[in-house]
C-alpha cells in the first residue's frame, strides 16, 4: 500500500473496553480492521480503574489509557483545555493524521477534536445516539454537539435515522455526513448446531432493564403473550432499576417457572444465552442503530421489535416483525412471529447475516471517509472562526471565543515544548504482516537459489 | 451527453433507505435522498391559544397575588396597632368559619369521618400554635427589625415565584397528584416569613393571632381557592374579582405608591402577560421525527 493512502488514525472516546457497549465495540471492531486493511490506528481514552498508561490488544491495537479519571457515567469532566497537553503529545508522537471521534456524550471526544481542529489535523466524528429537542438535556447537548460539528471535516452516523436527526441537531450539511451502520462479528455469533424443537418457544431478552429500553412494555406484553401462547417461555437477561418491577410482575401471575431472569449476561455468554431461544425481543423506545437485534439475528433467532429509531433499516422485512411500541401491538408482533417461527432455518439466517454485515465493509466505507476528510481544504484560525459565529447569537460568540483560547494555548504549548523535542514513536509491524513477509521473503530466497 | 447522464441515473437501481448489505451500488454513504427528513413534522403538539381564555386563566393568579397583599395589610395594621388582637382572633374565627363552609358547599366527598379529622386536626394545630406562641415571641429579638422586615419580603417574593397557582398545596379530598418540590418550598418560605413577622409583636396573644391568621390563609387559601374553581368558574370569577376590588381599596387606604404597584402588578399579569404568551407563540418551533423517544401509552405505576 502506497504511503499517501495510508492513515494514521487516532480514535478518542470516552468509552472503550473494560467498559461495554455499542461504542465500545464498534471502535474495536473498527480498528481491528482498518489495521487489516494496513493504517495504523491508536486508540485514546480515559483510565479505567488501575489500568492507566499504554496498553496494547490484539492485532497490535495500541491503547493510551490517559490518567483521567471519569466522573460521572464514565465521562470525564468538561474542562475544555486541560487535555490539551496530553492529547498535543499523542497526536504528535504517533504522527497522527486524522483524528476520528465517537459518541456524541463523550467530553474526551469533543475535547480532542477541538484541540486536533485548532492544530490543524483533519477530524471525523461518529455520532452513535438519537437525541430529542425538548429537554433541558438534549439542548444543551445539540449546542455542544454544533460546536464540534462546526468545523468537523466530516461526520458519520450509524443510520439514516441518525443521520437526520444529526443534521437536524448541528446544522452540518448533509452532504458531509456518512451513513455507516454498524456490523456484527458473525464469526462470534453463531446458531445453535442442532435446531430446537418448535414444541416449546424461547423469547428471549437481553437488554439493560431501565426506562429507555422499554422494560416497562416488557412488564405488560409477558403476562399477556403467556396467557395466549401455553408453550412459549421468556429468558430475560440484564440488570438495571426496573429488574424489581418485572420481579413483580412475574410473581403477580406465578410465572416463575415461564420466565427466567438471569441478570446481568457478560458479553461473551450473550451467544449461549441466545442460541438457547426462538425468538428476541428487543422493546426499546429509542435507538439509533441497536446491534443487540444484529447479534441475534447472526445467531440465527427471529426478531421482534419496536419500530423506533433506527430499527426499521437494521434488518430486510422478512427477517425481523415490527410494531409500535404498545403492549397491544407488540402482543400482535410476537403472535405473528410465532407463527412464522416453523420456516425460519438459523443457518439460513446467519449465511444471510455474514452477507448483509461485515466489519470489514465497514471499515472500507470508513476509509473512503478518511479520504475524503484529508482532500477537504487547510483552513487557518480566521476562516474558520466565521463557521462558529453561525451557531447562534450568543453561543456563536462564545465559541470562537473557546477556540481563539485554545488557538493561542497551542501557541504557548508550541513555545514550551516544541514539536521537534516530542519523540517520535516506531511504527511496529503487525504480527500477522511480519508472517506474511517472511513467507514472501523466503519465497524470494527460493526462487533466487 | 445529457441523455446519457439521465440513464446512467434511471438506471441505477432505487435507493433504498436501509443500513444493511453494504454500500448501495451507485450511490455513496453520504448520499442524501428526496425522502431526507421527510418523517419530520413541525409543530404537531402546540397549541393554539386564544387571548380571551389566557386571561381567564391569569386571574388564579391575580386572585392569589390579592390575598396575599392582603395578608400583608393585616401584618401592617397590626404592627401598627391598628387592629388589636381580639378583633384579630375574631377575624381568625370567621375566616375558619368561612373556611369550611365553602369546603362543605363545594366538596361532594367530604364524609362525617373526613369532617371529624379535618377538625381534630385543626385542633391539634391551633392548641400546638397556642403552646409554641411564647418561642415565636422571642425568637428573632437580637436581629434588627429593619433584616427582620427585608428577609420577610424577600420570603415573600419567593412563595410568590414559586407558587403552585394552578393546584394547591395542601391536597383537596381525592387528589392524585402530589405537590411538587417548588410549591413545597414556596409554602415553607411563607410561613417562615409569617414567624418573623410574628416575632415583632407586642404579645403573646398578638403572635398567636398573626400567626394562625397567616397560616390559614397560606396553607387553606389556596384550596378554598382551587375547591370554588372547580365547584363553578363563573362563581370563581365573582370571587376574584370582588376580591381584587376589596384588595385594591383596602391597599389604597394604606398608602398610595402600593396601590400603583399592585394596580400595575394586576394589569401586567391578567393583561399585558397573556398578550406577550399570544404573540411569542408564532416563534414557536417543535421538531418531532422517528428519532424521538417513543412514549408509553399506559401508567407506570411504581
Amino acid at each position: 500500500m502506497d504511503e499517501r493512502r495510508r492513515h494514521r488514525i487516532l480514535m478518542v472516546s470516552d468509552f472503550f473496553y473494560p467498559n461495554f457497549g455499542g461504542v465500545e465495540n464498534h471502535i474495536y471492531y473498527l480498528s481491528q480492521c482498518l489495521l487489516k486493511l494496513g493504517h495504523k490506528v491508536v486508540v485514546m481514552t480515559h483510565a479505567y480503574g488501575k489500568r492507566s498508561g499504554v496498553r496494547y490488544m490484539t492485532g497490535g491495537l495500541k491503547v493510551y489509557y490517559v490518567p483521567w479519571r471519569p466522573f460521572i457515567m464514565q465521562n470525564t469532566l468538561p474542562t475544555f483545555y486541560l487535555t490539551l497537553p496530553i492529547i498535543r503529545n499523542i497526536i504528535v508522537r504517533e504522527r497522527i493524521t486524522v483524528v476520528h471521534g465517537h459518541q456524541a456524550f463523550s467530553t474526551l471526544c469533543h475535547e480532542a477534536l477541538m484541540h486536533a481542529r485548532t492544530m490543524g489535523y483533519k477530524v471525523v466524528f461518529t455520532d452513535h445516539s438519537l437525541y430529542g429537542f425538548a429537554d433541558v438535556g438534549s439542548i444543551h447537548m445539540n449546542k455542544v454537539l454544533q460546536f464540534t460539528l462546526a468545523d468537523v471535516d466530516q461526520a458519520i452516523c450509524v443510520s439514516h435515522t441518525s443521520k437526520e436527526n444529526t443534521v437536524l441537531r448541528s446544522g452540518i450539511l448533509p452532504e458531509k455526513v456518512f451513513v455507516i451502520p454498524n456490523a456484527v462479528d458473525t464469526a462470534m455469533f453463531t446458531p445453535a448446531p442442532n435446531r430446537l424443537s418448535c414444541d416449546e418457544i424461547v423469547i428471549v431478552v437481553i437488554s439493560r432493564l431501565v426506562y429507555r429500553k422499554g422494560a416497562d412494555l416488557l412488564v405488560e406484553v409477558i403476562p399477556e403473550v403467556c396467557r395466549l401462547f401455553s408453550n412459549v417461555r421468556f429468558i430475560v437477561g440484564g440488570d438495571g432499576p426496573k429488574r424489581v418491577r418485572l420481579e413483580e410482575m412475574r410473581e403477580k401471575y406465578s410465572l416463575q417457572d415461564r420466565v427466567d431472569m438471569l441478570g446481568a449476561v457478560p458479553h461473551a455468554q450473550v451467544r449461549s444465552v441466545l442460541i438457547s431461544g426462538h425468538i428476541f425481543l428487543n422493546s426499546s423506545l429509542t435507538e439509533a442503530f441497536c446491534i443487540a437485534i444484529l447479534e441475534a439475528a447472526s445467531c440465527g433467532l427471529l426478531t421482534v421489535s419496536t419500530r423506533v429509531g433506527g430499527v426499521p433499516e437494521v434488518l430486510p422485512d422478512d427477517m425481523i416483525v415490527l410494531a409500535e411500541p404498545a403492549p397491544g401491538d407488540m402482543v400482535w408482533a410476537i403472535r405473528k412471529a410465532i407463527f412464522m417461527l416453523p420456516s425460519i432455518d438459523p443457518h439460513v439466517m446467519h449465511l444471510r447475516m455474514k452477507s448483509l454485515y461485515s466489519w470489514h465493509d465497514v471499515a472500507k466505507r470508513t476509509e473512503i471517509v478518511y479520504d475524503r476528510a484529508l482532500q477537504s481544504s487547510e483552513k487557518n484560525l480566521l476562516q474558520r472562526l466565521p463557521r462558529y459565529l453561525k451557531c447562534g447569537a450568543w453561543a456563536g460568540k462564545l465559541f470562537c471565543l473557546v477556540m481563539i483560547v485554545n488557538f493561542l494555548l497551542v501557541r504557548l504549548l508550541e513555545l514550551w515544548q516544541p514539536v521537534k523535542s516530542i519523540e517520535e514513536v516506531p511504527d511496529m509491524p503487525l504480527v500477522q504482516h511480519q508472517e506474511e513477509e517472511i513467507e514472501h521473503d523466503y519465497d524470494e530466497a527460493q526462487k533466487k537459489s | 451527453m445529457m441523455k446519457g447522464a439521465a440513464d446512467r441515473i434511471s438506471h441505477r437501481p432505487k435507493w433504498k433507505k436501509v443500513a444493511y448489505g453494504g454500500m448501495q451500488p451507485g450511490y455513496n454513504d453520504n448520499y442524501s435522498d428526496e425522502s431526507f427528513l421527510e418523517a419530520m413534522v413541525m409543530n404537531a403538539n402546540v397549541v393554539k391559544r386564544d387571548l380571551f381564555k389566557v386571561m381567564q386563566d391569569s386571574v388564579s393568579i391575580s386572585q392569589y397575588l390579592c390575598i396575599v397583599a392582603l395578608v400583608i395589610s393585616v401584618w401592617i395594621h397590626t404592627l401598627g396597632s391598628v387592629i388589636d388582637e381580639t378583633s384579630l382572633l375574631k377575624l381568625d374565627v370567621g375566616l375558619l368559619a368561612l373556611g369550611f363552609s365553602v369546603l362543605l358547599l363545594t366538596t361532594s366527598q367530604l364524609s362525617q369521618q373526613l369532617l371529624s379529622r379535618y377538625l381534630l386536626n385543626i385542633s391539634f394545630f391551633i392548641s400546638g400554635l397556642y403552646i409554641l406562641a411564647p418561642i415565636y415571641h422571642t425568637l428573632t429579638r437580637s436581629i434588627s427589625s429593619d433584616s427582620i422586615y427585608a428577609l420577610t419580603v424577600s420570603l415573600l417574593v419567593v412563595h410568590l415565584f414559586l407558587h403552585d397557582y394552578s393546584g394547591s398545596t395542601i391536597r383537596p379530598p381525592g387528589a392524585l397528584n402530589n405537590p411538587t418540590l417548588a410549591s413545597n418550598i414556596s409554602l415553607n418560605a411563607s410561613i417562615v416569613a409569617s414567624v418573623l413577622v410574628a416575632s415583632r409583636l407586642p404579645s403573646r396573644l398578638h403572635v398567636f393571632a398573626i400567626m394562625f391568621f397567616s397560616l390559614q390563609i397560606f396553607l387553606f387559601a389556596p384550596l378554598i381557592a382551587f375547591c370554588i374553581k372547580k365547584y363553578s368558574f363563573r362563581l370563581h370569577m365573582w370571587f376574584s374579582f370582588a376580591l381584587m376590588i376589596m384588595t385594591l381599596s383596602v391597599v389604597f387606604q394604606l398608602h398610595r405608591m402600593l396601590f400603583v404597584l399592585l394596580l400595575g402588578l394586576l394589569v401586567f399579569v391578567s393583561v399585558v402577560c397573556p398578550y406577550w404568551l399570544i404573540r411569542i407563540q408564532e416563534y414557536k418551533f417543535e421538531i418531532n421525527g422517528p428519532w424521538d423517544e417513543a412514549k408509553l401509552c399506559f401508567d407506570i405505576t411504581e
